[in-house]
């Protein structure tokens, strides 16, 4: 069993509870009695916390951790099931009646029963969380998700290895293996553009002290100039005998990764990819035709792209949630036709299978159940 | 069928393309608060109108209940599930307002919906043997459509079709004329008889079983009151759909008129295959818009409540080319209407009625 998929956690005792009236409420003599958003609906006008499904929590603190970062402490309602450090959730705001999805990870501490997530000032929805969001306000997420956690037995030797506002998941680890008083030997290397700019400052140096087993490393690239992954063997010696994780920018990921093959590292590399680094689809020569079944109309394609992105410039509206990969939303079924995994890099032809429309691009021509 | 040049249908083209494009570059928080509320407002009238026919005393609160159950009904049916079911509200991400999952208060199944009236409504509108709902294949509608002596009947079947419209549109997807003829494989036809059966069964379980058990000895009253709410959401959507494209003046195309057409060409026969009725804001919503036909034919994914907006600027244009902009009282259009219909019940050759 995979205990990090949030399907496989086990219920709350709340979920306990509701799962059965979910259920009932999606079968089909029931639906079209009460739709299940109305009982959401009324539940949330009673209270704004309350929910059968959803994981939903109120703001109860914000902490300004730089000029651009922000944390936000968060009490979730019971059906949230917990999370291991280094998983990240979904966040939904609605931003001028659209709804919008972003993945952040969670900066929990370990124990609280309050989640924390960090956020850095630099898209739609980030400008939201900073400005809109305030203490009260109520966020929908999602379970914790992601396979980037530390395993039960630990390693003797960790590096955990970040850059940016790649920091959220390692110091959440690094947090973890405080808690759990790791009498290993722990390297955190993390690269920032200055002193200013660099999350949880006081609290990285206070452990520097408190924390025997870890050693603190920063480059700031600003003084330093650009970090230089040919130099981490020197900076870290015994690189070979670390088990790393990693969260960065895709670049600095990428050659990182180059690095450790290059050496021929065997202690494993793990790394959370947000925007997941797909592969650069290659357009074909000749256009191929996407069928779209129920809505019964097509378009041609060059596969230049993701299905999503194709489905949505011919004018189509798939169901879809974060465009990475993850969630699942955009999921249907193709009849017919080989798609690319474009995470993967895989081509497959097995006819009536669940591709996920934002990371497959059309390989022939398809037919698909939308 | 109209008189404008090559050039002047594509700059009629770029006008309405412009004035679409003017709406849907602002659509935002004003637009999902609007179907919110009236989403609210649905459920407010449906609870309140079960529990007046439940608990309410006495024949005026069978009545009050009757129009507060039928009133929720219409708005579910045709300014929520009618417009959501467009996609006009896709672009809001809200699983609750998605076109494709959505499921409404009648006999007619969403997903034969989708395919009936989006797909072969919206693309065909008007084209004799491609638009099913040219008639809903019971009425002559046109002297183009081949007269049969069951066209006698016309004025009855219309009538019945009017009171029982839900059934005629749920049904309307089985395309059981076609079937018969074998142009449809017995499988298909078969899921969509099933589809419909089971829809239609889900809905009498509902209105004419479960609700009027649980009303124990009001049994009764809750059963005649659900009825005549589902009738009067019968026959509203009945006048209000038939007056869209039945009026008078409404053209109506052949399958050869419309072949390699040019955006500018198919929305000069949405223009010219609808019509429009007048009315106060609340006879709008009540219509779901559909009171702004034209528009609503025009650009079928727009928020139904934006109609209101663009319609003087789609009458403007039609001015300026010298189109007909086909629109008036709802009294006067579903006259025309039930011309229409008797004109029609007569066989090819016969002397037309006056008028």
């Amino acid at each position: 069993m995979n205990r990090l998929d949030p399907q496989t956690l086990p219920l709350t005792r709340t979920e306990a509870l509701t799962r059965p009236l979910v259920k009932a409420l999606q079968h089909p003599w029931l639906a079209g009695i009460v739709r299940s958003s109305a009982v959401e609906d009324s539940l949330q006008a009673l209270h704004p916390l309350l929910s059968l499904s959803a994981v939903r929590a109120r703001v109860v603190k914000l902490i300004d951790e730089t000029a651009d970062t922000r944390t936000l402490l968060l009490r979730p309602n019971n059906l949230w099931r917990g999370a291991q450090a280094g998983q990240f959730v979904s966040v939904t705001v609605e931003i001028n009646g659209r709804r919008h999805e972003r993945m952040y990870s969670l900066t929990s501490r370990p124990g609280s029963r309050l989640l924390a997530i960090t956020v850095k000032r630099q898209g739609l929805v980030s400008a939201h969380l900073h400005d809109a969001v305030r203490v009260g306000s109520v966020l929908a997420l999602s379970q914790a998700m992601g396979e980037f956690t530390l395993p039960a037995t630990l390693p003797p030797k960790l590096l955990l290895l970040s850059a940016g506002s790649g920091i959220t998941p390692v110091l959440a680890m690094l947090r973890e293996l405080q808690a759990r008083r790791f009498a290993g030997d722990v390297v955190f290397l993390h690269i920032s553009r200055n002193p200013a700019d660099l999350i949880f400052a006081d609290e990285l140096r206070a452990a520097a002290v408190a924390f025997p087993a870890l050693r603190l490393m920063l480059h700031f690239s600003q003084q330093q100039g650009r970090f230089d992954v040919g130099t981490l063997g020197q900076q870290v010696p015994d690189l070979a005998e670390r088990a790393t994780w990693m969260c960065g920018p895709v670049a600095l990921m990428d050659a990182v990764q180059a690095h450790w093959h290059a050496n021929r590292h065997s202690e494993p590399l793990h790394h959370e990819r947000f925007a997941a680094a797909p592969l650069a689809a290659k357009p074909l020569s000749e256009p191929v035709r996407i069928q779209l079944l129920r809505s019964a109309s097509d378009f041609a394609s060059l596969g230049a792209d993701n299905l999503l992105l194709q489905a949505e410039a011919a004018g189509h509206s798939p169901k879809h949630g974060c465009r990475i990969g993850i969630c699942r939303s955009c999921q249907c079924v193709k009849r017919s036709g080989t798609v690319q995994n474009l995470q993967t890099g895989e081509l497959s032809s097995t006819p009536n299978e669940l591709i996920r429309l934002c990371v497959s691009a059309a390989r022939s021509d398809l037919a698909l159940e939308l | 069928m109209n008189t404008l040049t090559r050039p002047q249908i594509d700059a009629f083209q770029a006008e309405v393309d412009a004035i679409r494009a003017s709406v849907m570059s602002t659509l935002g928080q004003a637009d999902v608060d609007h179907i919110r509320k009236m989403i609210t407002l649905c459920r407010v009238s449906e609870l309140s109108g079960r529990a007046l026919l439940h608990f309410g005393p006495g024949p005026l609160s069978w009545v009050a209940g009757v129009l507060a159950l039928a009133h929720a009904k219409i708005l579910d049916n045709m300014e929520i599930g009618h417009n959501v079911m467009h996609g006009q509200y896709d672009w809001t991400g809200d699983p609750a307002l998605n076109s494709q999952t959505f499921e409404w208060d009648i006999a007619c199944d969403g997903e034969a919906w989708r395919h009936s009236h989006n797909v072969t409504h919206h693309t065909y509108t008007n084209i004799l043997g491609k638009d099913r709902d040219l008639g809903y294949s019971l009425l002559r509608m046109t002297p183009e459509q081949k007269w049969k002596p069951r066209h006698w009947l016309q004025p009855l079947t219309n009538l019945m079709l009017a009171m029982g419209f839900q059934y005629g549109v749920g049904s309307h997807d089985l395309e059981l004329g076609r079937y018969k003829h074998g142009a449809i494989p017995k499988p298909v036809f078969k899921e969509r008889l099933n589809r419909f059966v089971s829809k239609v069964g889900k809905q009498w379980f509902k209105d004419y079983l479960l609700f009027p058990a649980l009303a124990l000895w009001s049994a009764p009253r809750v059963l005649a009151g659900n009825f005549a709410a589902n009738l009067i959401r019968n026959l509203w959507t009945y006048v209000v759909i038939f007056c869209g494209h039945f009026t008078e003046h409404v053209a109506i195309y052949r399958e050869q008129d419309c072949r390699n057409e040019s955006r500018g060409d198919w929305y000069l026969r949405q223009l010219a295959g609808s019509s429009n009725l007048t009315g106060g804001r609340w006879f709008h919503v009540l219509t779901g818009h559909l009171s702004h036909q034209i528009e609503h034919h025009l650009f079928p994914d727009m928020p139904a409540h934006r109609y209101r907006e663009v319609a003087p600027q789609i009458e403007a244009l039609c001015l300026k080319y010298g189109l007909r902009y086909n629109t008036g009282s709802l009294f006067k259009q579903y006259l025309a209407v039930m011309k229409r219909i008797l004109v029609n019940t007569l066989p090819p050759g016969q002397p037309r009625l006056a008028g």
